[in-house]
């Protein structure tokens, strides 16, 4: 008869199953335990019946399944994926996950509670690997967030510092211009240094924009609508004018004022796309630049012909410190990314679209106060 | 009466009901939630009325509001309490505090004299870690060691699931909830909570506590051991001291007509 099953045996199953089978009763004691858990933790079969549950577990799950496991298992009936720590009779712990639920007689009383318990060493070990590996990259992002918080602040602070001799330089050149007899080469070099200390304040109030955008303190602006933005703008292009003389720039100006805005920040913004546009359009084209309220937005676009930016780069254009792989690379790389923090804090958007015709800024914000920008 | 019309009574998950001009107010230890509390509530209905709720971080209240650092001790939770019976206009109102909830009833009695006038403190520990001339029936050790365990043992809490449990906040029946949900706590919540009541030592407050008490023992309690409710009854100036036939830590649970009876027989 070889090819017939054979029987189970059921007083076997229990006894000598895989997992271990306790059942304790409502006052915690054991009443039944299989072989097998008690060859696990090192007792005879009947030497477990009579103990107390707590006494074969750690004292952490003691707390735990008095205050947690208890209360479900009253409540609900059962608790099933628990994880404990048995104690074996040389009181070293044993990791098991098991199931636990309670056993009522016909009254609803509740008579015992069955536990079946599996070992669970690697398991265990795994998930604390999991566990810790996590708390590590939590740390290590802290460590950074706090790196880069007091990189921030380093840089406010030397920005801010750098500013008192830029300007006592500044001074400086004003009075030797005014008060000294100089030669001609003198003053050309006089010049140049009043534009290398105007580039220099230039780079620093970037920093500082930065510094201040990345402390959370945000772009601090102050918006109105008590003058007019239009001759604002056009004092910004006729700088850049006279700073880039090889190119030239179309400008159209189309306003209704007044504009609720801060001014000074959206000069900064136009002259930072000016800036732009000059450092990466090519000198036969002129650059267009095209500020003009449209219903209830103010729209300022900045166009160059040039090279088109390569898709994967427009994404990152108003990065901080994002530089561009054109033929100069003035800066810091802070320009566009201040344009679109300014945009950012007017509740506008800074939009980009780059083809080999052209590449075209385009920032729209509500012109009037309580205004919704236009889609 | 609706919780939501209060941002504090909403917060806590605030549960009132009953008749009755008195107020019992129940507050649930550490572990689970104001559930534990329905056996026993429920038997109080009638003659009382009922206030249950939630602490933050627990069961269905306002888990936005729960900071770690603002909750680093049990007077926060007191000053919470306080909040509730400022809300509720409770005077006189009976306490009924579970484990730690014992001595931030006490606490919030002196913060707020006249708010309770009766305590019922139930498995109560002024200080669960022994100390010279004291046993509170714990080492440092182990409160490690079940801090260890709280990390093993996430109870199916996931931060994706909180909003479903609060979402039912207008059926407070248990078969509304989801598996483990009265006691599923966040584990990092449950660790600070774990940490603030098993390190507290309020031995020097029970001595200023006017309201009257009942000190509710339960027998074999390894969270709360006799001596400690003994030592309880002793130093508070106004007590009653009652020690239950029931054992483990949570007679609200497994004897909830004998703490019944007890409560009843001392209000």
């Amino acid at each position: 008869m070889s090819d017939q099953l054979p029987l189970e045996d059921f007083e076997d199953l229990y006894e000598t199953a895989p997992c271990g089978y306790v059942s304790i009763s409502p006052d915690g004691r054991i009443v039944k335990a299989n072989r097998t858990i008690s060859q696990w933790l090192g007792f005879e079969p009947d030497e477990l019946v009579g103990k107390a549950l707590y006494d074969i577990i750690s004292f952490g799950a003691r707390i735990a399944f008095e205050t947690h496991l208890a209360p479900l298992l009253r409540m609900q009936g059962h608790v099933h994926e628990i994880a404990l720590d048995l104690l074996t009779s040389g009181g070293e712990k044993v990791p098991i996950f098991g199931n636990a639920a309670e056993k009522r007689g016909p009254d609803g009383r509740h008579l015992f509670t069955r536990l079946t318990l599996f070992k669970a060493v690697d398991r265990r070990t795994y998930e604390r690997t999991l566990v810790d590996a996590r708390g590590k990259a939590e740390a290590e992002s802290r460590a950074y967030r706090d790196a880069a918080l007091l990189r921030d602040r380093f840089i406010a602070v030397l920005g801010h510092d750098l500013r008192n001799p830029l300007a006592a330089t500044a001074a400086g050149i004003r009075l030797l211009r005014r008060a000294e007899q100089l030669s001609k080469r003198g003053r050309t070099i006089l010049d140049e240094m009043d534009g290398s200390v105007g580039r220099a304040s230039a780079l620093v109030n970037d920093l500082l924009d930065l510094a201040r955008g990345s402390l959370g303190g945000g772009f601090l602006i102050e918006r109105n609508a008590d003058a007019p933005l239009t001759p604002a703008l056009m004092q910004v292009v006729a700088e850049a004018r006279s700073v880039s003389t090889e190119s030239q720039i179309d400008a159209r100006f189309d306003i209704e004022e007044p504009v609720y805005c801060d001014r000074g920040r959206i000069g900064q913004l136009a002259a930072n796309l000016l800036a732009n546009a000059v450092t990466h359009g090519t000198p036969e084209r002129p650059i267009e630049f095209d500020a003009s309220t449209r219903g209830e937005s103010f729209v300022l676009s900045v166009a160059n012909a040039g090279e088109q930016i390569p898709e994967g780069v427009v994404n990152r254009l108003f990065q901080p410190f994002f530089r561009g792989s054109g033929p100069s690379q003035n800066g810091l790389g802070l320009g566009l990314f201040i344009a679109w923090e300014i945009a950012k804090a007017h509740d506008g958007q800074l939009d980009v679209s780059s083809t080999v015709e052209e590449t075209r800024f385009t920032f729209t914000m509500p012109a009037r106060l309580g205004g919704s920008q236009r889609p | 009466m609706q919780a939501e019309s209060n941002p504090v009574l909403a917060r806590h998950s605030v549960n009132v009901r009953g008749a009755g001009d008195r107020t019992m107010m129940f507050a649930h230890g550490f572990g689970c939630d104001q559930t534990m509390w329905e056996p026993v509530a429920r038997n109080f209905e009638r003659d009382f009325r009922i206030v249950l709720f939630d602490y933050v971080g627990h069961g269905r209240s306002d888990l936005s509001v729960y900071s770690a650092e603002h909750y680093s001790n049990l007077q926060a939770y007191a000053d919470d309490l306080v909040g509730i019976g400022r809300a509720l206009e409770l005077q006189d109102a009976v306490f009924v505090g579970h484990s730690v909830s014992a001595m931030i009833g006490a606490l919030a009695t002196l913060r707020s004299p006249g708010m309770f006038s009766d305590l019922v403190m139930v498995g109560p520990s002024p200080r669960y870690i022994d100390d010279e001339g004291y046993r509170g029936g714990f080492s440092r050790e182990q409160i490690e060691e079940l801090l260890e365990f709280l990390a093993d043992n996430h109870l199916g809490w996931s931060a994706a699931m909180a909003p479903a449990i609060m979402g039912n906040s207008d059926r407070p029946e248990l078969s509304a909830r989801l598996e483990n949900s009265f006691c599923s706590t966040d584990p990092e919540i449950a660790r600070d909570f774990a940490r603030v009541t098993f390190l507290s030592d309020n031995r020097s407050d029970l001595a200023s506590v006017a309201a009257r008490t009942l000190v509710l023992q339960c027998s074999n309690d390894i969270i709360a051991p006799v001596e400690v409710g003994e030592y309880v009854h002793a130093t508070l100036p106004r007590s009653e001291y009652r020690l239950l036939e029931a054992t483990g830590h949570c007679p609200n649970l497994s004897a909830p007509e004998e703490v019944t009876t007890a409560i009843r027989d001392f209000v």
